[in-house]
């Protein structure tokens, strides 16, 4: 493309060196080949420069660039959040990221390459042959065209607008601009600003008044040859009394050679409407995974996050509802699976800002190994507020000796009506259970993985049916490689 | 024909010396009941047998069919034929009966076999009917919050669908009334066969009364001290245990 | 509005080195290194500073209040001007504290005295008992964000008081410990040490006490030990003047098979921290954590807690019960810690405020963080007003509505009162708590 003005220089292709741009992965998985494309080269490390290219690669309007620029510079300005985060974030070295690629510049491994254990996985987990070339990063890009150009049509037909995050805001101004960054404010944190600078793909919905989407959508379809995954800005907006279900992520690990992933999901579900957002994380176990996800509920409308996060070596994300109108409802179900090495930081934000609003929280974490648990939460019911409630239910489930589990959450009432409950427990697999088990001839690693999936058997149930069955599966292989 | 074998076994909590040399046979087609006064050792015995970690096995051995199964983890053992039925049963939150079942019976199918969903849910019905559970509890998280008879009688139903070839009862009518009594019995009954050994271990004699011993033990201080047939249940009912202390327990 | 709220504060206000040499002077007969002692915590509070709107153990807390400015060491006052009443419970020994000084005591019997108890001032403890002083004082200081507080008190205590028990002492009465703030302007600094020998057992009760409606600036601390086998019950209320700052820190050790049972009464003072932490040191250990607060006007009550399990089989209970009326605010942050080989530990932690108004606020930070896996442990936190179908019953047996609200509100605070196994100093609290309810 012959928009482009500048380059940075060439970067020598493969090597291990310490100045290689993918330093920091797993070096078992494999050595990389890379084919270079001059012209959407943005090189590695942040500054003005890369954030006009971006935009400029994009045909981005004038004000997307200034959105974008001034982002940049709240993301210098900030701190790391180290001072109640985990110190692993000084970890990520924004130097050495690439903050945007295109297709020709996506990394590739052969199939040979890929790790046993994650053909393994992809084997019990049960992905379709197509699939797993995609997901292993031996190919660049899904091809999905059947099962995509199905929901288009159903979507179309409705009205619906289901579309990438460049195309939303270039052909659909006048719907997405009103929310775009209004319900994540760019400076809402270090992380939301590097997105706001360097967001690419992702999904912008629209759901017509009174549309309700009988399918969910899916994120999966959505990746086109851009999305790298990495710096996703997803808004959906649900006019009033529409629904819609959007679905991202797969049980199946994902293979990334971007150590950062950073994404912010803006949700707005107007007057009576509902959303449901569903995801299941499964990033390879070298990803830092820092999402921002809030949405705003008005009058009688419904946000539900169901969010699931087994992969990466360290996520925070903490899905939050403002309940604005009347009689709104929010509601966070999570699961966390932390495994060696890993560190899933978690929880839920419930922002109560009208009467009669009600909120409820149900997290459920396992510790396997070393990993490592945390669950983080804020309620908020501000004074001259009435009738709201607040449900939270939080337990961790400790299966090795060293695992570890945190809990942190933090309320706050005001006034005499509303009331808020919180309960949370710690505890193990008993081994009489897994005694009772073995009895029935149940080896011990059945005993656990039963226990286990027995522990989010609630929760796993509000997962979509395919999602569902392969959590389980997915357990079951965790558990496996726990029992001695 | 099977043959489950104790010999000379002793059995201890930590320090503790539970069981002191207890020898006993089981073969298939028997039914024999092992009686005696509380914390003389009797759950210690089926616990130990099943290979319960909290019991160290000091000495003597026990046979399956002339192999030892002491080296046996508990669910191997299980696989080979061996069930115990808890005192005590637990609750495991969040997994259904139905699926419980179903991985246990799965677990003894060989590699590759898969279960026969149709059939496996057509066993599982006609069996919870002879048991007078309700369907509806194939659903439900096993024995959570379950009367202690509908644990009971959860038991019997699991011995029903894994089909061992030596069934451990562990004082099965503990806190049953007489009605649960009868349905866990008639139970037990329907599945008594040439193919089934049953060693039921209970404190009262009123069990015995429907599921009749080939043989009965008492169990004393770790030991058996005296056999019979069904009579003996009697008239150790009659006598009480103080007779057994007096005129069986050598001085 | 981006200005540190306590940056507009001195960061020592009254306590100038002037004021803290005077003091020095005036204890100079008690041990050098209780002195070298006092010279570096002198130190530490001039070099700490107020806490920071992002200091994590300050989270929610009103820092535009910790104002230390308008304070001073107060002069002796003679017994009779204190105003004060019995408690109407039998004791085993008193000792009346005012301005730092201790104006009045009933002596333990002579027998208890011949079997080794001892129940002293802590400056004649000092001086006749050192060593086993030295071993206890401030040893187990808690972390939880008052240490520039804890630092002042460790320098400017004057006195306070000593209890030793030794080995299966049983006292049959409590030992009872009165601390009066005493003039205007008054900063005390309560103290309390208790040591606990093996298979002792008593109750230990301190009245924090301001003796005039002025203000007052209270910085106190209390260490209870408890060794293999001792039951140690401590009770603590405080009913400061409505102008009082207040700060308090309390530690527990439990050792062996030790239990502690500590019961806490906040209803006084305009802004006040209390921190307390307990150490669940080796197997058997068992920690019961109790408070009571009934928060009215505009009264602050900050809480924070530790409860820390370093060995196995060890257990801690706590619960906290604020009932919040007015524009009243309370906050309440608990950690449960469980060390990696403190296996089988049972920790619980509970936190339920009543509200009772539409301008109150509740904080609850109730945390956790476990490493070792073999544990049950939860922790709970519920906000609420009076349950509309409870004070419907009571209205339709004919009890007006007041009447019924109080009777509720008493039932809220019967489950914390319940757990003290001694019927006079149960009634005593009811009636305390009473009289402030009554003056609303």
């Amino acid at each position: 493309m012959s928009d482009v003005t500048e380059t940075e220089s060439l970067e020598p292709p493969i090597a291990d060196t310490a100045d290689n741009p993918v330093s920091g992965i797993d070096q078992t998985a494999g050595n990389f080949s890379y084919k270079m494309d001059y012209e959407f080269d943005a090189g590695t490390g942040l500054s003005e420069k890369t954030v006009r290219y971006i935009s400029s690669v994009k045909k981005e309007a004038p004000w997307i660039l200034e959105f974008r620029l001034n982002a940049l510079k709240q993301f210098l300005a900030k701190p790391m959040p180290t001072h109640w985060a985990t110190k692993d974030l000084e970890n990520i070295n924004f130097d050495k990221i690439r903050y945007y690629l295109s297709s020709g510049q996506k990394p590739k491994r052969t199939w040979d390459e890929v790790p046993d254990d994650i053909k393994k996985t992809f084997e019990r987990l049960g992905i379709p042959e197509h699939e797993r070339k995609f997901l292993a990063g031996v190919e660049a890009q899904f091809d999905s065209e059947a099962a995509y150009s199905n929901i288009k049509d159903i979507v179309s037909k409705q009205g619906v607008i289901f579309v990438n995050s460049t195309e939303g805001l270039r052909e659909h101004p006048e719907l997405f601009r009103k929310f775009f960054g209004k319900v994540i404010p760019t400076g809402d944190n270090k992380f939301s600003a590097l997105n706001s600078a360097v967001f690419s793909g992702g999904s912008f919905i629209y759901v017509p008044k009174g549309v309700k989407v009988a399918q969910p959508l899916q994120a999966y379809f959505r990746i086109n040859a851009e999305n790298f995954g990495q710096f996703e800005r997803t808004l959906i907006i649900a006019d009033e009394g529409a629904e819609v279900v959007y679905m991202e992520g797969c049980t199946a690990p994902k293979f990334s050679t971007s150590t950062l992933h950073s994404a912010v999901v803006e949700l707005v579900a107007l007057k009576g409407a509902k959303i449901q957002y569903i995801t299941v994380q499964n990033w390879a176990n070298n990803v830092f995974n820092l999402v921002t996800k809030r949405g705003v509920a008005h009058e009688e409308a419904e946000i539900k996050w169901i969010d699931c996060n087994i992969g990466s070596r360290l996520t925070m994300k903490y899905p939050g509802v403002v309940l604005k109108g009347r009689k709104a409802r929010g509601e966070v179900i999570s699961i966390a699976l932390a495994n060696d090495g890993q560190h899933q930081d978690t929880g839920a934000k419930m922002i109560h800002a009208a009467d009669e609003t009600t909120s409820n929280i149900v997290a459920k974490s396992i510790s396997v190994g070393q990993g490592r648990s945390t669950y983080r939460g804020v309620v908020h019911i501000p004074k001259h507020l009435k009738g709201c409630k607040n449900n939270t239910e939080c337990d961790a489930l400790l299966i090795s000796p060293n695992s570890r589990t945190d809990t942190y959450p933090a309320i706050t009432v005001r006034g005499d009506r509303n009331s808020v409950q919180h309960e949370a427990s710690v505890s193990k697999v008993s081994e009489e259970q897994i005694f009772y088990m073995q009895q029935r001839g149940l080896t011990e690693g059945q005993a656990m993985s039963l226990s286990v999936n027995g522990f989010i058997n609630d929760l796993a149930r509000q997962f979509p049916m395919e999602y569902s069955v392969e959590l389980k599966r997915l357990i079951d292989l965790e558990m496996e490689g726990s029992v001695g | 024909m099977s043959q489950l074998e104790i010999k000379d076994l002793h059995v201890s909590i930590g320090e503790k010396q539970i069981v002191k040399g207890l020898s006993l046979t089981v073969r298939s087609g028997e039914v024999h009941a092992i009686m005696g006064p509380n914390g003389t050792g009797k759950s210690t015995l089926a616990k130990a047998v099943a290979g319960h970690p909290s019991f160290t096995i000091t000495s003597g051995d026990v046979l399956l069919d002339g192999k030892s199964i002491l080296v046996m983890q508990p669910d191997e053992r299980a696989r080979a034929g061996l069930f115990l039925a808890f005192q005590y049963p637990s609750e495991i939150p969040g997994v259904s009966i139905a699926n419980f079942l179903r991985a246990a019976v799965q677990a003894r199918l060989g590699e590759g076999e898969e279960l026969d969903a149709t059939a496996y849910y057509k066993r599982l019905y006609s069996k919870m009917d002879m048991l007078q559970i309700d369907r509806k509890f194939t659903s439900r998280a096993i024995n959570d919050g379950f009367s202690g008879g509908e644990k009971k009688r959860c038991e019997i139903l699991q011995m029903a669908m894994l089909e061992p070839k030596f069934a451990l009862m562990d004082e099965t009518d503990s806190g049953l009334d007489i009605d649960a009594l009868r349905i866990v019995a008639d139970g037990v009954n329907a599945l008594r066969s040439t193919n089934l050994g049953v060693l039921m271990i209970t404190h009262y004699q009123r069990l015995l009364s429907y599921i009749v011993p080939d043989h009965v033990h008492v169990m004393w201080d770790g030991r058996i001290v005296k056999s019979g047939d069904k009579s003996l249940a009697l008239e150790l009912e009659a006598k009480g245990y103080d007779w057994v202390k007096n005129e069986l327990v050598p001085a | 509005m981006s200005q540190s709220a306590t940056e507009t504060l001195s960061a020592t206000g009254s306590f100038t080195p002037e004021v803290f040499a005077a003091h020095l002077a005036s204890v100079s007969h008690l041990p050098a290194w209780w002195l070298d002692r006092k010279r570096e915590a002198w130190d530490r509070f001039n070099r700490l500073p107020l806490p920071k709107r992002t200091d994590e153990f300050w989270r929610f807390a009103t820092l535009s209040g910790l104002r230390l400015d308008g304070f001073s060491l107060p002069g002796s006052v003679p017994a009779g001007s204190l105003g004060h009443s019995p408690i109407g419970i039998v004791k085993s020994g008193k000792l009346v504290f005012a301005n730092n000084r201790l104006v009045a005591s009933e002596p333990i019997s002579a027998e208890l005295v011949k079997q080794g108890v001892i129940f002293e001032t802590l400056q004649n403890a000092l001086l006749h008992h050192g060593d086993l002083v030295k071993a206890h004082l401030l040893a187990h200081a808690p972390k939880l964000g008052s240490e520039k507080f804890t630092a002042l008190h460790t320098a400017l205590l004057n006195d306070g008081a000593f209890i030793y028990l030794p080995k299966g002492i049983e006292l049959a009465d409590p030992l009872a410990v009165f601390h009066y703030a005493a003039s205007p302007g008054a900063a005390v600094f309560p103290h309390t040490l208790v040591i606990a020998e093996q298979n002792a057992r008593a109750t230990v009760v301190d009245f924090f006490r301001s003796a005039d409606a002025g203000t007052h600036f209270a910085c106190g601390r209390n260490d209870l030990i408890a060794s293999h086998g001792a039951q140690l019950t401590y009770v603590a209320a405080q009913t400061w003047s409505r102008e009082t700052l207040s700060f308090q820190s309390n530690s527990t050790v439990a050792r062996r098979d030790a239990r502690v049972t500590s019961l806490n009464l906040h209803l006084g003072g305009r802004q006040s921290r209390h921190e307390s932490h307990s150490q669940l040191a080796a197997p058997g250990a068992h920690s019961e954590m109790l408070a009571l607060t009934v928060a009215h006007g505009s009264q602050e009550f900050d809480q924070r807690t530790l409860q820390i399990h370093q060995a196995p089989h060890t257990s801690s209970n706590l619960l906290y019960k604020n009932a919040l009326l007015d524009q009243a605010k309370t906050i309440f942050s608990g950690l449960i810690v469980v060390d990696p080989d403190a296996q089988k530990t049972d920790a619980y932690q509970s936190n339920r405020n009543l509200m009772l108004s539409d301008e109150a606020e509740a904080n609850s930070l109730p945390g956790l963080e476990i490493q070792a896996n073999d544990v049950r442990c939860t922790h709970g936190a519920t906000s609420s007003r009076i349950d509309p179908e409870q004070e419907f019953y009571l209205q339709a047996r004919g009890i007006a509505k007041e009447a019924a609200d109080e009777l509720l509100i008493f039932g809220f605070f019967e489950e914390v009162l319940s757990k003290l196994d001694h019927q006079t100093l149960h009634d005593s609290l009811r009636d305390l708590i009473k009289s402030k309810i009554k003056k609303l």
